[in-house]
């Protein structure tokens, strides 16, 4: 009767008792380090390399943007290779690791203690990024599936890998200086390879498969997707390269232009599949993920006109603070302000409505969060962003705790509807 | 719509079953959707044989969305056992939403 269509088989979701711990570890962590801004507000009229800086940026890079991208990829990572996560086990520890690390390794920073705490933080992070990437391995070379998407993650993780044991190196060499130069002048390679290898990459494998799926659009172009990989790695790996063994050197212009080019490719992608969308209605979190896609391309226009600087030695402190601002509180934010709010309401709608759906009419997912709340947090995430930023230009300290303020409520905005989605009861309509 | 079914008449009460399973990303029911293709019923009135896709083999909600399909049938169908089979070929595209459902996105 059925021998027409052969079976299809269906992915089996991650359980939500490993991801939501990351996303409240991740919400909470986001509240930390707006208060750790505030605190910090003095440290962005001097130069970067300052105690309160580092923390802030551990803070904001690990414990808010790794934890949630972690989280959300125990769920999504089953989706796009097309097979179980291996080790739910590995998952926890992974989880449990980065979450007694991160603390240890803000603190360390923000005392600028390099002993034990920046150690064992950094270690247990290091622990944590292992298990994770062996998870993943394992998962991969498990899967039948080959798709770019997945190739996406692997190397986005293994630049994690490599970020965070060049970071923990650095650390040592604080204490032990074992590198030809002090620390601080290999932070803008630390920086690069967790920013774009980890973060782009990772971003762009995932909202590369999320964005059509959200929009229900007809675009599919894998062919382009690998381009902007093989550009990005390449241009990534060049920067490194360029860094170590030719500084000041010119061509240090073409990874930045490979990157530049991978991004607008990726826009590209972003628009087609926008423009060939089913759905007309977009709604609000898909709309500020794309148009964090946008806010990608601000930090490397950045880049292009500070590199000249960087590589000079002659670097503005004050402009690189405020790269590094529009790198984590801009498009970084952004984009989990905005898939927050629709992957975490899945997540809790599947484990509340699993058994109910189909017997009556059941809330949406969306109707799991309170939207005006969410409408609230964006205005002021936009409002503290955009001052923040004119407040460091001017080097203006009343205006950056103004600005450092309204970013606190954002994220006490953005805690209170989080919370909401997780506790949410099931109800019918 | 286009499903393929040996029986019109419980076709129409199957359809209408699952028309209240919602894929919960979209707002819109299976049926509009186009994600059913064939519904086919035993003889004995024993058995219902479902075959159905989902708009991706990727998609997230798809154990939902599967199960809330069999189990509207099972309520409706009472003692019947529903057979379903997941397919993904031919793959969903968007020509099989009906018009409803295009008018339901602005489509």
């Amino acid at each position: 009767m059925f021998g027409a269509f052969p079976s299809g088989s269906l992915v089996k979701n991650t359980t939500h008792k490993v991801v939501v711990p990351f996303y409240l570890y991740a919400a909470l962590s986001f509240l930390v380090s707006t208060v750790l801004l505030l605190l910090s507000t003095e440290a962005f009229t001097q130069h970067y390399f300052h105690p309160h800086i580092l923390a802030l940026t551990h803070g904001m890079a690990l414990g808010w943007g790794t934890m949630i991208i972690l989280g959300a990829s125990h769920q999504l990572v089953p989706v796009l290779i097309e097979r179980s996560l291996h080790s739910i086990k590995l998952a926890h520890t992974s989880f449990w690791l980065a979450a007694i690390g991160i603390p240890l390794l803000v603190y360390g920073f923000y005392v600028f203690n390099m002993g034990w705490p920046a150690k064992w933080g950094g270690r247990f992070v290091l622990l944590s990024v292992i298990c994770y990437f062996i998870n993943l391995c394992v998962s991969i070379s498990k899967s039948k599936s080959r798709n770019v998407h997945a190739y996406f993650v692997l190397a986005a993780t293994a630049w994690l890998l490599l970020t965070v044991f060049y970071g923990l190196s650095l650390v040592y060499n604080f204490t032990y200086n074992f590198m030809p130069k002090s620390s601080v002048a290999y932070l803008p390679i630390h920086a690069h390879t967790g920013v774009i290898g980890w973060f782009l990459l990772l971003i762009i494998g995932v909202g590369s498969r999320l964005i059509p799926l959200f929009l229900i659009s007809k675009y599919k172009n894998d062919r382009l997707l690998w381009i902007i990989f093989f550009l990005i790695n390449a241009g990534l790996i060049s920067f490194v390269l360029i860094f170590l063994f030719a500084p000041g050197n010119s061509l240090f212009m073409l990874p930045v232009i490979a990157v530049l080019l991978g991004l607008m490719l990726f826009s590209a992608y972003c628009y087609q599949c926008y423009k060939q969308r089913i759905r007309k209605q977009v709604d609000e979190q898909v709309k500020i993920s794309l148009v964090s896609v946008l806010m990608m391309l601000i930090p490397l226009i950045f880049l292009v006109s500070i590199t000249g600087l960087l590589f000079s030695n002659d670097i503005s402190g004050r402009m690189a603070l405020i790269y590094g601002f529009i790198i984590f509180f801009g498009w970084i934010t952004a984009i989990i302000l905005g898939m927050t709010f629709k992957t975490l309401p899945f997540i809790i709608w599947n484990k509340v409505y699993h058994d109910k759906a189909g017997l009556g009419k059941t809330p949406n997912p969306k109707d799991l969060f309170k939207s005006r709340i969410f409408s609230l947090m964006v205005v002021t995430y936009v409002a503290g962003f955009i001052l923040f930023i004119t407040a460091a230009a001017l080097a203006n300290v009343l205006l950056l705790n103004i600005a450092a303020i309204i970013l606190i409520v954002t994220a006490v905005l953005y805690n209170m509807n989080v919370l909401t989605v997780v506790n949410h009861k099931a109800k019918m309509l | 719509m286009n499903v393929v079914t040996n029986n019109n008449i419980k076709c129409t009460i199957a359809l209408a079953a699952l028309e209240n399973v919602i894929d919960p990303e979209i707002g819109l029911n299976i049926v509009d959707l186009g994600l059913v293709y064939q519904l086919d019923f035993d003889e004995e009135g024993k058995k219902i044989f479902l075959s159905m896709t989902l708009t991706t083999q990727f998609c997230p909600m798809g154990e939902s969305i599967t199960a809330a399909a069999k189990r509207a049938l099972e309520t409706t169908f009472d003692g019947e056992e529903v057979i379903l089979n997941l397919t993904f070929d031919p793959p969903w595209n968007y020509e099989r939403i009906s018009e409803e459902g295009k008018k339901f996105l602005n489509y």
